[in-house]
C-alpha cells in the first residue's frame, strides 16, 4: 500500500466540479507534481489532503490512517501535514522567529535553538530571525515558511506554486535547494504547479491534471516522451504531431519513415516527436540532387533570440502523408542555439533521432 | 437617482438659507429666559401681538444665564432677564447690571414680591414641595422640616436635582433663614442621603414610579403632568411643609432689565407688560401653574392659595446664589 | 479608497522653484490653522494659571472629582471590552460565518449609528424607567457605540488573508487558537482604533449619561456651567477630561504599536471560506438578531409609542421646519468650513509629507477628540472676555463646530487627494492647461466626491450635536437636538418623539454611505 492514497476524490463548488473523481497513489519519500493550466482543480486537491476542506467523495488515507471519507474528515489541525502556500503566508504580526516557531509548543525545550537550526537548514541568515516578514524578499520568506512547515516535522508536505512569485533565476535555484532538502529530511512532498519545467525537473512522479481529472501519471520521461494525448503533449513542451501509417515498428509520413515506440501497431494513427528530435544540417539546393529517402527542407523564417532561436522549416520533398488534404504544408517549428541561426532561405537536411510516440 | 440627490441638496441648502437668515434679521429685544419655555414663549406671543415688539428668546437656566450676563458685563446682548428663582436675579443686581423697573411696572406688584431696592421685579412665585410615593409613605411618616431630611433614617430615600437653580434657591433660603454652618451640614447629610436626578420633572417622575420615596421639587410639576397625560403623576401626594419651615420657601421669579440694553423702552414696556393683566393673566389660564403675584391677579384655583402656605420672610435681595454653589460644591453635590 | 490606503506617502521628486513656493505658503496655512485649532487647550491651560496654583489644586483634587474619576474610567474601562467582543463576535458571524441573511445583519449592525446617543438613551428611559447607574450606562454606551468597532472590524476581517488562517491550521492550531493567535492579532490596528472611537465618545458624551442619571465628567462640566457659566470649577473639570482623552490617545498609540499588518506577498488573496454554523446556526442568530432588538427595536418602540400618543398635535410643523432648516443651516456651513480649514492640511499630507506636517496633523486629531463641551467653554469665555463682538454669534460657534469635526473632514479629503496622484496634474500641464485649470481640472475634480463625503460626516455630527451647540448658539437657534432636548427635558416624551424621529431620519443616509464604504474599501 502506497504511503497516501486516493481514491475517487471529488469536490463540487455549487454547480461546478472541481474535482471529478481523482485517484492518486504516492510512495513514500518521493516527490510528486501535480501540474495543469489555471482553474484544473490542483489547487482544490492539495486543500483536500491538507484537510482544509472536505471533499465530497472519495477517500484520503495517508500512512494507513483515513484521513477523509466521504464528508467525514480530520481538521487541518491533527493532520500534521506540512504546507508552503504560494507566497508563504507568513503571519504579519510575528518576527521571523516566532513564525518558524510558530508550530512548536512554546514551552517546548530547547526553542529557541530548534528555530535556529531550522533557519540554518533552510539558509536563512540568524540575523534576519528578529525581522518581520515585509523586511523579507520573497525567497527568503518562502524560506522561512518551508522552516516553518518544516518544524513540525510532517510526514508530508505540500508546496502550492512556492516558486511562482519569484524570479526566473532565483526560482530554479530554490526548487533544487528545496527537492534537496526535504530529500535528506526524507519527506514525502507533493508540488502542485502550473509550470511544467519545475513539475518534470522537481519530481519523480508527474500528475497532469486538467478540468478536474489526471490525464496522465507517470515517470517525467513517460510523460514527456510517451504522453497519452495531444493536450499532454503540448502541456509539457513542444510537439510535432503528424498524422501516420504504423506498421512493425515504422510510421510513414511526410517526415518519412521513422521508428515508433510499439511493434504492435499496424494502423493510420497520430504520432508525436518533440523538436529537438529533428536535428538540422545545412546544405544546398545542390546537395538535395541523388538523395530521394533523404529529407529537405527550406527556412522561411527565423527568430533570434540569444542562446536559442526558433527556425521555421517548410519541407521540400516530403513523401505523401496518408492524408495529405488535412495537413497542409505547414513548417515545422523547430529550435536550434542561438550560435546556428540559419539564414531565410537556406536549404536544410532533416534527420529524426529516437523514436516517435504512436498515441492511442 | 443623482438628479433627485441634487435636488434635495438643493432644497436642503435652500431651506438652510431661509433659516440662515431668520438667524440673522432683527430680533427685536433678547430676552434670556430662565423661565420655562412655554411660559415665556405664551408671554412673548402675547406681548407681540398687543405692541407690535418683536422678542427674541434664549432658554436657559436661572444660574448659566446669571453667571453669563456677568460675564458679558456692559456688552450683554440681553435686553430683558427672566427667572425661576430669586437668587440669580440677586447676583447681577450685585453687579449693578440692572436698570431700575419703571414706577408704573413696580407698583402693579406687592411689596412682598420685589426687592427693597427696586431693581427687578417679581413676575410670578413657586412653592417648595415635598413630593411622595403615596404607595410607599404614609402620612403620618413624612418629614415635619426640611431639616428632618439630614436624618440618617432617610438615607436613600429622598431625591432633589442639586444641580438645578429651583432647588439651590431653596438652600439659599435656608442660607438666609438658618445660617451658613447649619447649611454646611444639612447639604453635607443631604450628600449621604439624597439621590441626585437631573431635573425636578424627573424626580417626581422617579418618585411616581416608586424608584425612590419623595423628593424636594417645586409645586406646579404635579398639576402640570396631571394636564398632561398625567403618566408621570399617578401616585404622587403634595405635602407642603408650612410653619415658615425653610422647607415653605416661596420663591419669587423675577424680571429686570439689563442697563446694557438697546431697546430700554421696549424692555420695560415688556416687563410691565408681565405683570399686568395681560401676563399675570397667562399664569391663571395657562398650564405652567405658578402662582401670579400681579395686584388683584388671581392665581389658577387648582393652586393651594398663596397666602395659606405660611412661607417663610425672605428678602430676595439677600439670597447669595454664589455661597450656595460653593458649598454645594465643597459638600460634593456639584 | 483601497489605493488611499495602500499608497504609502508618496515620495515626490523635488519640483521646480515655484512648487517649493506654494507648497510652503499652504504649509504656513496649515500650520496657522493648527495653531487657532490648539486654542481651546490652551485656553484650559491659561486658566488654570490665572486660578492660580492653590484653588486649582482645591478644585481638582476633591472627593466630587474623585467620584467622577471612578464614575468615567469604570464606564469606560467595562464599556470598551463588552463592545469590542461584541462587535468581534458580530463581525465573525456576518462576514466569516454562513449565518443565514448576513447582509442584512451586517447593515442593522452599522445602523444604530444613525440614531443620536441620546435618542438611544430617551427610547430605554421611557422603557425602562428606573434604569441609572454604571450598569445602566454601560448598556446604552455599548448600544449606541458598538457600530464604530464593528464597522474597522468587519472591514478588516473581510481583508484578512485566508491563507494565513490555513496555515495556521496546518501547523496544527485548532478553530479556537487560530483565532486567538492568528485573526485576532490582526484584527488589533482596527480593535485600537475603534476603542479609541468609543472611549471618547464614551467621555464626551452628556445627553445620554443625563438620562440614565450617571454622573461623569462631562455632565458634571455642563452641571457647573449651568451653575456658574464658566467658573474655575467648569475648567477645571475640563482640564482633568482633557487629560483623560489625552491618556486615552497616548494609550490607543502604544497599543497600536508601529506594525504593519498588510498582505505580505503577492497574488489575490483566495477568498475566504464562510464557516459552516451547522446547528449552532440558530443559537448564533440569536446574537445578531438580540443586539438589532435592543439598538433598534427598542428606539423603534419607544418613538413609535411617543408618536402615537402624540397623535398629529406634536408635529407642530412651524417650529419643526423652523428647527429643521436652522440645523440644515448650521450643519451645511459647518461642513463648509471645516472642509475648507481642513484643504491645507490634507494637500500637505499627501503631497508634502514630513515631521512637521505629522506634528501639525496630531494637534488637529487632538483638538478633535476633545469632547464638544470643553470647546465650547473654552470659546465661550473667550469670546466674552477678549473677543466680544464674536460673542454668541454664527461665526464662533461655525469655529467651534469646524475645530470638533476638522479631523471628520480631514481624513475623508486625505483619502481623496491621495487618489488624484500628481502625475495627473503634470499631464494636465503638459497638454497645456495653466497651473490652477490643471489643478481644477485633476485634483480638485477627482477629490470632490472624497471632499463630499467628509463634509456629509460634518454635517451629521453637527446635526447630532448637543452641549456645544447649546453653550455657542446664537441668540433665537433651535436645532433639532435642542428642541428635542428641551422637551425631554420637560418629559414631555412625546414631543419630543418627532424631532428623533427626524434626526435618525437625516443621519440614515449618512450612516448607510458609511457602511457601503467600509465594504468597498475591503474590495467587496
Amino acid at each position: 500500500m502506497s504511503f497516501l492514497e486516493l481514491s475517487g476524490v471529488a469536490k463540487n463548488y455549487g454547480p461546478v466540479a472541481a474535482l471529478a473523481g481523482v485517484d492518486l497513489q504516492v510512495e513514500s519519500g518521493s516527490r510528486t507534481a501535480i501540474v495543469g493550466p489555471s482553474g484544473c482543480g490542483k489547487t482544490t486537491l492539495l486543500r483536500l489532503i491538507a484537510g482544509f476542506e472536505a471533499p465530497d467523495r472519495g477517500r484520503i488515507v495517508l500512512d494507513g490512517k483515513v484521513l477523509a471519507n466521504g464528508g467525514a474528515a480530520v481538521p487541518a489541525h491533527r493532520r500534521g501535514i506540512g504546507v508552503v502556500a504560494q507566497d508563504g503566508a507568513l503571519f504579519p504580526h510575528l518576527s521571523i522567529a516566532d513564525n518558524i516557531g510558530f508550530g512548536i509548543a512554546r514551552n517546548a525545550d530547547r526553542r529557541a535553538e530548534h528555530i535556529v537550526e531550522l533557519a540554518y537548514i533552510v539558509g536563512l541568515d540568524k540575523a534576519i530571525l528578529k525581522r518581520r516578514p515585509h523586511e523579507l524578499s520573497g525567497g527568503q520568506q518562502q524560506r522561512v515558511a518551508l522552516a516553518r512547515a518544516m518544524a513540525m516535522k510532517p510526514r508530508l508536505m505540500l508546496l502550492d506554486e512556492p516558486f511562482s512569485a519569484l524570479d526566473t533565476g532565483l526560482r530554479a535555484s530554490m526548487r533544487k535547494a528545496v527537492a534537496e532538502l526535504l530529500e535528506e529530511a526524507g519527506i514525502t512532498t507533493i508540488l502542485v504547479t502550473h509550470d511544467q519545467a519545475e513539475a518534470l525537473s522537481f519530481a519523480s512522479q508527474v500528475a497532469v491534471m486538467r478540468d478536474g481529472l489526471f490525464s496522465q501519471v507517470g515517470t517525467p520521461r513517460e510523460l514527456y516522451f510517451q504522453p497519452r494525448d495531444r493536450m499532454v503533449a503540448e502541456f509539457l513542451g513542444d510537439a510535432i504531431i503528424v498524422p501516420a501509417r504504423i506498421a512493425d515498428g515504422f510510421a510513414e509520413s511526410r517526415l518519412g519513415r521513422i521508428a515508433v515506440d510499439t511493434q504492435e501497431r499496424r494502423d493510420v494513427a497520430r504520432i508525436m516527436l518533440r523538436p529537438e528530435q529533428i536535428v538540422l544540417k545545412w546544405t544546398s539546393r545542390e546537395g538535395m540532387s541523388g538523395t530521394p529517402d533523404m529529407l529537405f527542407g527550406e527556412v522561411t523564417d527565423c527568430e533570434f533570440a540569444g542562446s536559442i532561436c526558433t527556425v521555421a522549416v517548410r519541407l521540400l520533398n516530403s513523401p505523401d502523408p496518408p492524408d495529405a488534404a488535412a495537413i497542409g504544408n505547414t513548417p515545422l517549428i523547430l529550435r536550434r542555439t542561438g550560435m546556428d541561426a540559419p539564414a531565410v532561405g537556406e536549404i536544410v537536411r532533416l534527420t529524426v533521432t529516437g523514436k516517435a510516440h504512436v498515441f492511442a | 437617482m443623482k438628479i433627485a440627490l441634487s435636488t434635495l441638496a438643493g432644497a436642503a441648502l435652500a431651506l438652510g438659507l431661509i433659516a440662515g437668515s431668520a438667524m440673522a434679521e432683527d430680533q427685536g429685544i433678547v430676552v434670556y429666559n430662565a423661565q420655562h419655555e412655554s411660559l415665556a414663549k405664551e408671554w412673548a406671543k402675547g406681548f407681540t401681538k398687543e405692541t407690535g415688539i418683536k422678542v427674541t428668546l434664549r432658554n436657559g437656566g436661572d444660574s448659566d444665564f446669571s453667571n453669563q450676563i456677568v460675564a458679558e458685563g456692559a456688552a450683554s446682548p440681553a435686553d430683558v432677564f427672566l427667572t425661576e428663582n430669586s437668587p440669580a436675579m440677586a447676583l447681577v443686581e450685585a453687579a449693578g447690571l440692572f436698570a431700575p423697573v419703571d414706577a408704573d411696572t413696580l407698583a402693579q406688584v406687592p411689596q412682598e414680591y420685589q426687592p427693597s431696592t427696586g431693581k427687578w421685579v417679581g413676575v410670578a412665585a413657586r412653592s417648595t414641595v415635598f413630593v411622595y410615593n403615596k404607595s410607599k409613605l404614609k402620612e403620618n411618616r413624612l418629614p415635619k422640616s426640611l431639616l428632618d431630611l439630614a436624618d440618617p433614617s432617610w438615607k436613600g430615600r429622598w431625591a432633589a436635582s442639586p444641580a438645578g437653580a429651583d432647588f439651590q434657591a431653596i438652600v439659599s433660603a435656608m442660607l438666609e433663614l438658618k445660617g451658613e454652618p447649619a447649611t454646611a451640614d444639612w447639604l453635607k447629610a443631604m450628600k449621604a442621603n439624597s439621590t441626585a436626578y437631573k431635573g425636578n420633572n424627573t424626580v417626581m417622575k422617579a418618585v411616581n414610579a416608586g424608584e425612590i420615596d419623595g423628593g424636594v421639587i417645586f409645586h406646579y410639576y404635579y398639576l402640570g403632568d396631571q394636564a398632561k397625560t398625567g403618566e408621570n403623576s399617578r401616585n404622587i401626594g403634595q405635602y407642603y411643609f408650612k410653619n415658615q419651615d425653610p422647607g415653605a420657601f416661596v420663591s419669587i421669579s423675577g424680571g429686570g432689565v439689563l442697563a446694557s440694553s438697546k431697546h430700554p423702552k421696549e424692555a420695560q414696556a415688556f416687563l410691565k407688560w408681565v405683570t399686568g393683566k395681560g401676563g399675570q393673566d397667562v399664569l391663571k389660564t395657562g398650564t405652567s401653574y405658578e402662582y401670579a403675584v400681579g395686584k388683584g391677579a388671581e392665581s389658577n384655583p387648582k393652586l393651594v392659595p398663596l397666602a395659606d402656605l405660611q412661607a417663610p420672610k425672605v428678602d430676595p435681595a439677600k439670597l447669595n446664589s454664589k455661597k450656595v454653589i460653593d458649598l454645594m460644591t465643597q459638600a460634593g453635590l456639584l | 479608497m483601497q489605493s488611499a490606503i495602500d499608497m504609502a506617502p508618496a515620495r515626490l521628486p523635488a519640483a521646480g522653484m515655484k512648487k517649493r513656493r506654494s507648497t510652503s505658503w499652504i504649509t504656513l496655512v496649515a500650520a496657522l490653522i493648527s495653531l487657532i485649532a490648539l486654542l481651546p487647550l490652551a485656553f484650559i491651560v491659561w486658566v488654570a494659571i490665572q486660578t492660580g496654583w492653590d484653588t486649582v489644586v482645591a478644585l481638582i483634587f476633591r472627593p466630587r472629582v474623585g467620584e467622577l474619576l471612578i464614575n468615567t474610567v469604570l464606564l469606560v474601562i467595562v464599556t470598551v471590552p463588552i463592545a469590542i467582543t461584541l462587535s468581534v463576535a458580530l463581525a465573525w458571524l456576518t462576514e466569516r460565518s454562513d449565518l443565514p441573511g448576513n447582509r442584512l445583519w451586517s447593515w442593522l449592525s452599522v445602523a444604530p449609528l444613525a440614531i443620536p446617543a441620546f435618542v438611544h438613551s430617551y427610547a430605554w428611559i421611557s422603557f425602562v424607567p428606573g434604569l441609572h447607574g454604571l450598569w445602566a450606562g454601560v448598556l446604552v454606551s455599548v448600544i449606541a457605540y458598538f457600530p464604530f468597532l464593528y464597522l474597522p472590524i468587519a472591514a478588516a476581517l473581510r481583508r484578512l488573508d485566508p491563507a494565513l488562517e490555513d496555515a495556521a491550521a496546518a501547523l496544527g492550531l485548532g478553530p479556537w487558537r487560530v483565532f486567538a493567535r492568528v485573526v485576532l492579532p490582526q484584527l488589533r490596528l482596527a480593535i485600537c482604533g475603534g476603542s479609541l472611537l468609543v472611549g471618547l465618545h464614551l467621555l464626551a458624551e452628556y445627553g445620554l449619561y443625563v438620562f440614565i442619571r450617571f454622573d461623569t465628567f462631562t455632565t458634571a462640566i455642563v452641571d457647573q456651567f449651568q451653575s456658574t457659566f464658566n467658573g474655575p470649577a467648569a475648567n477645571m473639570l475640563a482640564a482633568v477630561l482633557v487629560a483623560c482623552c489625552l491618556f486615552l490617545l497616548a494609550l490607543e498609540v502604544i497599543v497600536r504599536g508601529e506594525e504593519r499588518y498588510a498582505r505580505v506577498g503577492s497574488g489575490a488573496a483566495r477568498k475566504q471560506q464562510r464557516a459552516r454554523l451547522g446547528r449552532a446556526t440558530l443559537p448564533c442568530l440569536l446574537l445578531p438578531a438580540g443586539v438589532a432588538l435592543l439598538s433598534l427595536g427598542v428606539p423603534f418602540v419607544t418613538v413609535s409609542r411617543w408618536l402615537l400618543a402624540g397623535g398629529a398635535d406634536v408635529w407642530r410643523w412651524d417650529e419643526i421646519g423652523l428647527a429643521l432648516g436652522q440645523t440644515l443651516f448650521l450643519a451645511i456651513a459647518g461642513a463648509v468650513l471645516a472642509t475648507i480649514a481642513a484643504m491645507p492640511m490634507a494637500w500637505i499630507s499627501i503631497r508634502a509629507p514630513g515631521r512637521l506636517q505629522r506634528l501639525l496633523e496630531s494637534c488637529n486629531y487632538i483638538v478633535g477628540a476633545l469632547p464638544g463641551v470643553v470647546i465650547a467653554l473654552a470659546l465661550v469665555t473667550i469670546t466674552v472676555r477678549v473677543a466680544l463682538p464674536l460673542y454668541q454669534t454664527l461665526f464662533t460657534i461655525l469655529f467651534g463646530y469646524a475645530l470638533m469635526f476638522l479631523p471628520r473632514a480631514l481624513v475623508s479629503l486625505r483619502a481623496s487627494i491621495a487618489q488624484a496622484p500628481v502625475e495627473l496634474e503634470r499631464a494636465a500641464s503638459s497638454l497645456g492647461r495653466p497651473p490652477v485649470k490643471a489643478l481644477w481640472s485633476t485634483t480638485i475634480r477627482l477629490s470632490a466626491p472624497g471632499a463630499a463625503a467628509g463634509m456629509a460626516m460634518v454635517a451629521l455630527g453637527i446635526t447630532n450635536e448637543l452641549t456645544a451647540t447649546q453653550m455657542l448658539a446664537p441668540n433665537g437657534t433651535r436645532t433639532l437636538a435642542m428642541a428635542f432636548w428641551s422637551y425631554s427635558g420637560e418629559i414631555d416624551y412625546a414631543s419630543a418623539a418627532p424631532y428623533a424621529l427626524i434626526m435618525v431620519v437625516m443621519s440614515l443616509p449618512m450612516t448607510w454611505w458609511l457602511y457601503v464604504q467600509s465594504k468597498r474599501m475591503a474590495g467587496r
